[in-house]
């Protein structure tokens, strides 16, 4: 296999991104590293306020400034540092080599235009074709996403929320980019639309072999459509592994409170196990390890240092002293 | 009985939350920031009081008529210079701030309690209640102000009593309209649905949940209705209405001073800047109150 | 309990908590009547928790909401504790208030944000009269929110400087302020976090245990229900299609909705290979409905007679009803 073929699509290092407000410093992504080979799907899961949603404006140069300000980092798509990019620079790869499915496709669409309109809007900008050929590019997108082409005159009022958040897709695929992050895409939707539109996303991905970002809260959604996964807390990530690892090989303890507090369909227990606490303010973060104060397995280190990454298994990384080399 | 320790770590904003941090307290934090607003609000502490203080400040009694000193330019003696009974242009000023607040104030005070009323039980009942309500609102709105307060000041006659029904029934419909678009917003809250839920009579209810939340929107309304209340007042004198001579209301002094205008410019600057003035810091305080009221809920 | 209930209930051990029969709740528009609520009903006894799943649209919040009577029947009856109370008068309701409450579903906007911690919890208190003296109702209030986990330092906060989890606690502590035997939970846990969803239904579970509440437990989601529920009723356009209990639903779905939204559930699992029964098309109106069976345009065992009759709500194994006219056909087929 070519070398370049397996090279990383996107390489994130060292990101940090902070929210400068009048209460104070909102440490929102620190320091957090991962990368994504093309056709793969990295799940980031996480609670609220962990930083998932930031991580991708910041991977879409789209975070707020003011009051938010990417400290530190790189961002590196296909080698080039997004980071470096001017503004001008930067709207010519989204849409086109990047891509975000936003979370409300009540709103995401713009209720003013047709919905082929908002497809071929984006052909347009990234192709040098003609408006009738956009015109048609954009009904096949439709047409890909399981909407007839006739209904291309319509507006999103016409749509239901499951049919918005396909249009959502069409739009995030018309330009056949080589990322496409999608932030909580079906939160909004029933289960059962769900369904239909997770597997609508992943045939096409398989189609298209785009690398995929898929931000949730929801595990469930993730275990069905992910390569990898990355676990996030209080702006970092705090265990990332293969799919079968963060499942069956869990190790950080954040992760496996995670895992014991969801109700599970299989089994009957009598009660949950939930981490107690809550998430740390991310104005004034805890000393050391951000977990620790909610932490069972707490050791004296743990609120005097902050843990680096340890190598549990191979490619399964870990932040947790748990883990240091030399214990057990 | 079973309690759930909750597991609560030392955090810098726990302590905060110790302290009544009310609703107020956050408003003016974020109010102190808007200098501007804080100019208005300044001028508008020392108009209350010149106001109040009026017979120890001004130098001269406001009717004091003195034909030796008629028409004098701003002087030492005079610092506005005298009009055409030689009365001390300053001190009517000074004694005219407590004309134009009273009628500022209270005919706003008036026009914002019915307004409220009527606009609370429009939004809240909804239905036939709705419509009656705001069909009389809009035939009401749709009389030009002015017209409307000439036609009650004339038919009520001379006097600063008509002259604040006047202003004040000009203003009605506007905080109906206002406090009836809040209501409904209001009135569809969870919150509101867990007050029935809990017993809640409806009186309660609007009482205690609807109007406590709808303040901003009438601050803001009644911050920046004072200035129209005052200028409508203005013009009310200025055409012989309402306020007469010789009670010193800006308005008037503008009127009266027509007539010398071109060889005495002075006569009509000391009230014109007076009622700019005292707008202009109404709008910016009203500017600001309503930035910072608006809720900017932390997340 | 007022000391009338108390008797009446003693004498009727026997008979379900709450009742209700044949109940429908439509609502006017403009383009005709909306099917909110069609015919359902079902049973609760005392202490049990009944579960209502279904999408949006399905009708279950406002069954919630006509059950506590926020909201007028269309017909049918509710029965609590025999007693008949769908046109209960308003002083009437204004008791039952007392019996029967409701926690909802966004901690964020079911609190008066001009209100303390403190004045919302016992607002009910005070407009119940239950105290006299002012120093007895912030006994009360310490002893609700020890009940509910709130740090009591908070009973001066307001809602907007606490987080969704603590919010949801204060709710739940205003509820349980007037002591009531039955309560409506709409979806208490969806707008909190996972980790805090855990908390706050544990601590659910433990309030029934301690003190038999009887819970309608409305929601979406179908892992928290299956922990939480003893019974199901699972909804679709304003109708029952299936009800058994909570083990029972999960491993012999008869209803094809049922199986199509067990199957639908994303699980936190490794699944080597999914039986995904993906549904046709989007849930129709509820506004006129046609006759038929309102599932049949997606349903993929749907014959001609199903667009046509309405399917009957029946018991087809004990204890399981289902409302479909090819159960058996289906029953067979798998």
């Amino acid at each position: 296999m070519n070398k370049e073929e397996t090279q990383n699509v996107i390489e994130v290092k060292n990101l940090t991104i902070h929210y400068i407000t009048d209460d104070g410093i909102v440490h929102a992504v620190n320091d957090i590293s991962f990368t994504l080979n093309q056709g793969e799907t990295l799940g980031i899961a996480g609670e609220t306020g962990a930083g998932k949603t930031t991580t991708a404006l910041g991977m879409m140069g789209l975070v707020p400034d003011p009051p938010g300000k990417v400290i530190n980092g790189e961002i590196l798509f296909k080698g080039k540092d997004l980071l470096k990019l001017s503004d001008r620079e930067m709207r010519k790869h989204r849409g086109k080599d990047i891509s975000m499915i936003f979370q409300d496709p009540m709103t995401a669409l713009n209720p003013v235009l047709t919905v082929g309109d908002q497809i071929a809007e984006v052909i347009q900008l990234h192709e040098k074709i003609s408006q009738v050929d956009s015109n048609l590019k954009a009904a096949e997108m439709l047409e890909v996403v399981g909407i007839p082409r006739e209904r291309m005159g319509e507006y999103p009022h016409q749509f239901s929320g499951g049919m918005k958040q396909r249009v959502v897709i069409a739009i995030a695929l018309a330009c056949n980019p080589s990322v496409i992050i999608a932030d909580e895409p079906t939160t909004a939707l029933d289960v059962t639309i769900q369904a239909q539109v997770l597997e609508l996303m992943s045939q096409l991905q398989a189609r298209l072999k785009t690398g995929m970002i898929m931000i949730s809260h929801d595990l469930g959604i993730l275990a069905e459509s992910c390569d990898r996964i990355a676990i996030m807390y209080a702006g970092k990530i705090v265990e990332i592994g293969s799919l079968d690892e963060i499942f069956e090989n869990t190790k950080h303890p954040y992760t496996l409170g995670l895992f014991g507090s969801l109700p599970d369909l299989n089994s009957k227990v009598d009660r949950l196990k939930p981490i107690y606490g809550l998430m740390p303010d991310p104005v004034s973060l805890p000393s050391g390890c951000s977990f620790h104060p909610r932490c069972q397995s707490r050791m004296e280190i743990c609120d005097q240092m902050q843990p680096t990454d340890y190598e549990v298994t191979p490619d399964h990384w870990v932040k947790c002293f748990l883990y240091q080399e030399g214990r057990k | 009985m079973t309690v759930i320790q909750e597991f609560v770590q030392v955090r810098k904003t726990e302590e905060v939350v110790t302290k009544k941090r009310s609703q107020a307290h956050e408003v003016w934090r974020r109010l102190k920031k808007n200098r501007l607003a804080i100019a208005g609000m300044l001028i508008l502490i020392l108009l209350l009081f010149i106001a109040v203080f009026a017979d120890v400040i001004a130098p001269y009694p406001y009717a004091k008529q003195n034909y030796d000193e008629v028409l004098q330019p701003p002087n030492l003696k005079h610092l506005a210079g005298t009009d055409e009974f030689g009365r001390d242009i300053l001190s009517r000023i000074i004694y005219g701030s407590r004309i134009s607040l009273q009628i500022g104030f209270i005919s706003l005070t008036v026009g914002a309690l019915v307004g409220c009323i009527l606009g609370s039980i429009a939004g809240f009942f909804g239905g036939v209640i709705d419509n009656v309500i705001m069909r009389f609102m809009d035939i009401l709105h749709s009389i030009p102000r002015v017209i409307l307060a000439i036609a009650i000041a004339a038919s009520l006659g001379a006097g600063i009593t008509s002259a604040l029904i006047a202003v004040a029934v000009g203003s009605i419909p506007n905080f109906a309209r206002v406090v009836r678009a809040a209501t409904m917003t209001v009135r569809d809250q969870d919150f509101v649905e867990a007050a029935r839920a809990i017993g809640a009579s409806t009186s309660r209810i609007i009482v205690k949940h609807i109007l406590p939340n709808i303040l901003a929107p009438i601050i803001v309304q009644a911050t920046l209705g004072v200035g129209t209340s005052i200028l409508l007042a203005a013009s009310l004198s200025f055409l012989g209405l309402g306020i007469q001579p010789p009670v010193p209301e800006w308005g008037a002094m503008l009127s009266s001073s027509r007539t010398y205008m071109r060889d005495n410019p002075y006569m009509v600057i000391a009230p014109g800047i007076a009622i700019m003035l005292t707008v202009l810091a109404l709008n910016l305080f009203g500017d600001g109150l309503r930035d910072a009221l608006d809720p900017k809920l932390k997340k | 309990m007022t000391n009338d209930n108390l008797v009446t209930y003693e004498k009727n051990k026997n008979q379900p908590l709450l009742e209700v029969t044949n109940l429908k709740k439509y609502f006017r528009t403009p383009r005709g009547m909306l099917h909110a609520v069609d015919d359902v009903s079902f049973e609760v006894n005392q202490g049990e928790t009944l579960g209502v799943v279904g999408e949006s649209g399905c009708g279950k919040t406002t069954l919630g909401r006509v059950i506590i009577r926020l909201l007028d029947a269309t017909a049918g009856n509710i029965y609590y504790r025999g007693e008949n109370i769908t046109n209960s008068t308003d002083k009437r309701t204004h008791e039952l208030r007392r019996d029967m409450q409701i926690i909802f579903q966004d901690p964020y906007s079911s609190l008066n944000p001009r209100m303390t911690v403190g004045e919302s919890i016992s607002e009910p208190l005070i407009i119940h009269k239950v105290f006299s003296k002012k120093v007895d109702i912030d006994k009360r209030i310490e002893e609700l929110m020890d009940t509910v986990g709130l740090a009591s330092r908070f009973v001066n906060s307001y809602p907007h400087e606490l987080d969704g989890g603590r919010r949801q606690r204060i709710g739940i502590a205003r509820t349980l302020a007037l002591e009531p035997d039955f309560i409506v939970c709409d979806e208490p846990v969806s707008a909190l976090d996972v980790s805090i969803q855990a908390q706050i239904l544990n601590l659910m579970q433990d309030l029934q245990d301690e003190k038999n509440f009887t819970y309608i437990f409305i929601t979406h989601n179908l892992a928290v229900v299956k922990h939480i529920s003893d019974q199901i009723l699972v909804m679709y356009l304003g109708v029952v299609v299936e009800k058994s209990t909570s083990d029972n639903l999960f491993k012999n779905p008869l209803h094809p909705y049922t199986r199509a939204l067990l199957s639908a559930i994303p699980e936190p699992t490794l699944k080597k290979t999914r039986n995904r029964q993906l549904l046709r098309g989007e849930i129709s109106s509820p506004i006129e409905p046609k006759p038929g069976c309102r599932f049949a345009v997606r349903c993929e065992y749907a014959k001609e007679r199903c667009f046509i009759e309405n399917p009957v709500y029946e018991e087809m194994l004990p204890g399981h009803y289902v409302a479909c006219h090819q159960t058996k056909e289906i029953q067979q087929i798998r």
